[in-house]
């Protein structure tokens, strides 16, 4: 067998820019025709990477393009979660493709639709696999401008041009301040590259105020995409305005794409200076916990209540963040994002599949959904525990190793903030659980759920289940990610 | 001119460009300030890379206008399509969804 070398190492990338220009060229050959075949082609193209990415699984670390490009095991982890997540996004457009829901469909641009899931995917690679401020920057760029499109896709629903608008607004003002940020680091240590700039920070006792700005600067941009306090005002808005597989994709993909880099600044760079900022992202952690799990017990609207939970769980990544002083932190990391892409997707697809039948986003809407569709009513329970961190499930374990890391930094107060924001998640959680098994439906009508999204879902709950009881190899894999970091 | 005049004036023109964003309620003038924003970060690049003679910091700026450019194209036609919808231009207007 080839062992990859060369430009074989960038073949995942390579794979999805031939998949977008297959997709363009099509969407243009098939005008007037229906577009659904193209998201078979995306879906196929996509499943298509995973034994690429498995042939380069046991791949040292190499670099390319002249130090721009880089593989290593940390890109490597996270490209099957971006791979993951862009495999149910693409399955979740091809049911709202077809919704019972005028207003909800693509209607002539549904091709359009996955080539925008895929380019979002090639900047998520490349955010992965880069090795230069250059790089990187253009890749997260790539990926916003995708989601900004992506957002504001129902032309004629104006919460989604509303939510739309308000993304790429404060979406521009967040890449200003890491764009800003960068060029402060550049201006102090006399490099883009990620080496580089580590070496320089190595022989340095203190940071300068110059590198404090750029860092505090950086730390803006990764934040808004973490959708971490005090840059999160966007998150409610846009989840709830977005077409719901955007609302899957920003909050997997695009907060993964965010921790990443966080952890490719924070822990590759400035790791020796960690006295410097930990506190600070510690206080961030429990302000983002506190937010994102008090705002999400009033609401209605399920969308707008994922996405308070969504900023409830950065500030359980957060915490993570903060306790850089061990591996701890860093694994849990990337257990709890490996746990969360098969919990929330498992929501989404429950979401997806209940609107496809004309059932709206209000939490009301839901009642009675285990007498409708047991099969769903089962899945939505048990992704929600894992959500709230119920053991055994994945999200439990998860939690526990960052509750776990907070402890050994130091930081008890962080971990019984933690300990709080799960109690409070469980009842929030469990409002909708009850309104789905108690509560009596209006509409008894069943819920018909496709085959393509029975499979996802059976898939999800096993993973769901799997990475909570088999800790063991997940551990395994999470640790040998971040093990170079260090 | 030494860096610091530089990066003075480019702070003063990111300020600019935030409290535009921030004051300003029409989505024209909004998108213009994220032009200027995004501009500070640009003569950062530069007199960065002038003061420490490396080229990587000029080549970070093309970079940066075309991904400027692009932002701004997504944003005018997002606004076109709201004006459309709506009739209306002012950020005021977006209330369907609450804060």
């Amino acid at each position: 067998m080839v062992t990859p070398s060369g430009w074989l190492l960038m073949l995942p990338e390579l794979w999805i820019s031939g998949l977008i220009l297959l997709l363009l060229f099509l969407d243009l050959r098939w005008q007037g025709r229906p577009k659904s075949p193209l998201g078979l082609v995306s879906l196929f193209g996509l499943l298509s990477v995973i034994p690429i990415l498995a042939w380069q699984s046991s791949l040292e670390t190499q670099t390319l393009l002249g130090g721009m490009y880089r593989i290593d095991p940390l890109g490597l982890f996270f490209k099957w979660i971006f791979l993951g997540t862009a495999i149910l996004v693409t399955l979740m457009a091809r049911e709202t493709a077809s919704s019972s829901h005028p207003a909800d469909r693509f209607g002539p641009d549904e091709g359009e639709f996955y080539l925008l899931i895929l380019t979002a995917s090639l900047g998520m690679f490349f955010v992965a696999s880069a090795a230069n401020f250059l790089m990187l920057f253009v890749a997260l760029e790539l990926i916003t401008i995708s989601f900004y499109v992506m957002t504001a896709y129902l032309k004629t629903n104006s919460n989604s041009l509303e939510a739309g608008l308000k993304y790429l607004i404060l979406g521009s003002v967040a890449s200003g301040f890491f764009l800003y940020g960068i060029a402060f680091l550049y201006g102090s240590t006399g490099s883009l590259s990620f080496d580089k700039i580590r070496i320089t920070l190595q022989n340095l006792s203190s940071l300068p105020p110059t590198l404090l700005v750029g860092l505090l600067f950086i730390l803006g941009g990764i934040l808004f995409k973490g959708a971490c306090v005090p840059f999160h005002l966007w998150v409610p808005d846009v989840y709830e305005g977005a077409p719901t597989p955007v609302t899957a994709f920003l909050s997997v993909g695009s907060k993964s794409a965010g921790f990443l880099v966080a952890l490719r600044v924070l822990f590759e760079m400035f790791l020796p200076n960690r006295p410097q900022w930990a506190f600070l992202l510690a206080l961030l952690a429990a302000l983002t916990l506190l937010y994102g799990n008090l705002g999400a017990i009033p609401q209605k609207n399920i969308k707008r209540l994922l996405g308070y939970s969504s900023i409830g769980h950065a500030g359980y990544l957060l915490i993570g963040l903060a306790a850089a002083g061990n591996h701890l932190g860093a694994t849990g990391i990337c257990f709890y994002l490996a746990g969360y892409l098969v919990t929330n997707l498992a929501v989404f697809l429950v979401i997806t599949a209940f609107s496809k039948q004309g059932g709206s986003d209000e939490m009301a809407d839901y009642a009675g959904l285990s007498r409708r569709s047991p099969f769903l009513a089962a899945a939505m329970f048990l992704a929600l525990l894992s959500l709230a961190g119920v053991p055994p499930l994945a999200g439990f374990f998860g939690k526990f190793l960052l509750l776990m890391s907070a402890v050994s930094e130091g930081y008890l107060w962080l971990a019984l903030i933690g300990a709080a924001g799960v109690v409070i998640s469980l009842y929030y959680y469990l409002l909708l659980v009850k309104t789905m098994y108690v509560d009596l439906p209006e509409d008894s009508a069943p819920i018909p759920v496709s085959v393509p999204v029975r499979i996802a879902l059976i898939a999800c709950m096993a993973g769901i289940l799997g990475i909570g009881i088999w800790q063991g190899p997940f551990l395994n894999l999470s640790f040998a990610a971040v093990k170079n970091l260090f | 001119m030494t860096l610091n005049h530089y990066l003075i004036l480019s702070g003063i023109l990111f300020t600019i460009g935030l409290v535009g964003v921030i004051t300003r309620r029409n989505v024209i003038m909004i998108l213009l300030s994220l032009e200027i924003l995004l501009s500070a970060a640009n003569l950062a690049f530069v007199a960065f890379s002038r003061a420490l003679g490396d080229l990587s910091g000029q080549l970070m700026v093309f970079f940066v206008m075309i991904v400027a450019a692009a932002e701004v194209t997504v944003g005018l036609a997002i606004a076109v399509v709201l004006v459309r919808q709506t009739g209306k231009m002012g950020a005021d207007e977006l209330r369907g969804l609450k804060w």
